[in-house]
């Protein structure tokens, strides 16, 4: 069985004819070709495929597709502005936060998720924001100092 | 996952005659942080012909207090439990319960409603097809409970029979300790069980073709000392080993009212009454304490690779009780 869905993808409404047993996560990589949110474990334990939806970071590979009609998906690739990185990628590169880079996307869908809601967060607000993502390089120090930086950037 | 037809529906009645066209082939889906998982294990004895969508009901996520009873609507996300001011003052133990349940991610689609009817855990059970699954078990419908002889680390140490796979919803736990029910609508009307008979030797009270609806909690007239524990491997994001719920009444430093249930080491949320009336009637001390976490785990008949449970869940009814943290 396939759908017809409306919903707005990083701003810009899309029309999608969609299979109802196909995840968000893969027709965001499929049908959208945005290969930015990764698939990690496919079963919402790693976080690498984390997305906002309505603004709220969920594991794109738990929600189907058909249930993100109407709504509004951010992926990496929405965060950059005429080609200038979001503060947020910017402090991840300016802090050594990235290593092999297949977390960094949804770690800094995550760390959005945080300052939207907090712009000074406490390193353990930080902590409890990206507890759904995993990173087997850095040792999450430099994302936590990245996350930090880019709050009191974003403050100004 | 393989294909299946997709159903949104606007209310729980509409939910209710959908499951009972398909017969029972239909699965209802609400945060969907279960059934996907499910659905791409591909490991249920029928595969459903539907995914009956209940999101799309508005009006059934609110958390509100009305006369004699907390009221909960199946479809009030986790994120909401845990950031609800009233649950935080008054519920403690549900707030803190649905925080441990899993990571933000989860929590921001998860439902209270899918979190007491998820699927067991059981990793016979769950055994996927894209590695040779799925296999036959009890709980399936045929065979015995591979746990019995097979490695049963996680499963139940008591109240198993037969099937040995433990309930694994946290908010189950949290609900026993305040006495909740769950409201069931099905064609005939609306029930009401207790949490705790909520749950069935190889599955849970809906038919198939009913609907959790909400949750209703007494409203305590007095304070209470509340406090969720639940031991993991992974902290942000696992099932619980074991957990403790407990809601205490202190009044002049003896306790007058007690509720110490236990998680994830019986097929269903068990209330240890031993221990609550051990201490009832008594001072909250470090010996009544020990008395009556000895006395919760009396009776639990360990498996063959689980009797670590007993002393995990005696520590954590203890820390519970005298609300310490690990």
């Amino acid at each position: 069985m396939n759908k017809d869905i409306s919903l707005v993808v990083n701003g810009e409404a899309r029309y999608i004819n969609v299979p109802a047993d196909k995840t968000l996560l893969d027709m965001i990589r499929e049908d959208l070709n945005l290969k930015g949110t990764k698939k990690g474990c496919d079963a919402g334990d790693c976080g690498a495929c984390t997305v906002l939806l309505d603004a709220e970071p969920v594991n794109s590979c738990l929600v189907l597709a058909v249930e993100a009609a109407n709504k509004e998906v951010t992926t990496i690739e929405g965060l950059a502005k005429g080609g200038e990185l979001h503060p947020i990628q910017a402090a991840f590169i300016k802090h050594g936060a990235v290593q092999c880079g297949f977390c960094t996307p949804g770690m800094v869908l995550a760390a959005k998720a945080i300052l939207d809601k907090n712009p000074n967060p406490s390193v353990e607000e930080i902590k409890e924001g990206i507890a759904g993502n995993f990173c087997r390089c850095t040792g999450y120090k430099k994302i936590v100092d990245a996350v930090l930086a880019s709050g009191r950037n974003i403050q100004g | 996952m393989r294909t299946f037809d997709h159903i949104d529906v606007y209310s729980i009645a509409e939910a209710c005659t959908t499951l009972r066209e398909y017969q029972g082939r239909a699965r209802l889906n609400a945060g969907g942080s279960d059934l996907l998982t499910v659905l791409k294990g591909d490991f249920l004895a029928d595969y459903p012909e539907a995914v009956i969508n209940l999101k799309t009901i508005s009006g059934m996520d609110y958390i509100r207090e009305d006369g004699e009873y907390l009221r909960i609507g199946t479809l009030t996300r986790l994120t909401d439990l845990v950031s609800s001011p009233l649950l935080k003052e008054k519920y403690p133990v549900l707030s803190e319960a649905a925080y441990t349940v899993a990571t933000p991610q989860i929590r921001n689609v998860a439902t209270l409603g899918g979190n007491l009817c998820q699927d067991t855990r059981c990793w016979y059970y769950r055994y996927p097809r894209s590695i040779g699954g799925p296999v036959q078990c009890l709980r399936k419908g045929s065979g015995p409970c591979l746990a019995i002889k097979g490695d049963n680390r996680y499963h139940a140490i008591m109240g198993g029979k037969k099937c040995f796979a433990v309930c694994p919803s946290d908010m189950a736990v949290a609900l026993a300790a305040l006495d909740g029910k769950v409201i069931i609508v099905g064609p005939e009307g609306e029930r009401r069980v207790e949490v705790t008979d909520f749950y069935h030797p190889t599955g849970n009270e809906l038919a198939k073709d009913e609907v959790v609806r909400e949750i209703e909690i007494p409203i305590k007239r007095t304070p209470t000392q509340q406090s969720f524990r639940k031991f993991t491997l992974r902290k942000p994001i696992d099932f619980a080993i074991v957990s403790s719920a407990t809601v205490i009444t202190v009044a002049q430093g003896i306790c007058t009212d007690a509720r110490i249930v236990l998680g994830a080491v019986a097929p269903a949320p068990v209330r240890a009454k031993a221990a609550e009336e051990l201490l009832i009637g008594k001072p909250i001390t470090e010996e009544t304490d020990t008395a009556a976490a000895e006395k919760a785990l009396v009776g639990a008949k360990p498996l063959s690779k689980n009797e670590y449970k007993i002393q995990i869940a005696k520590t954590l009814v203890k820390q519970a009780i005298l609300g310490v943290t690990d």
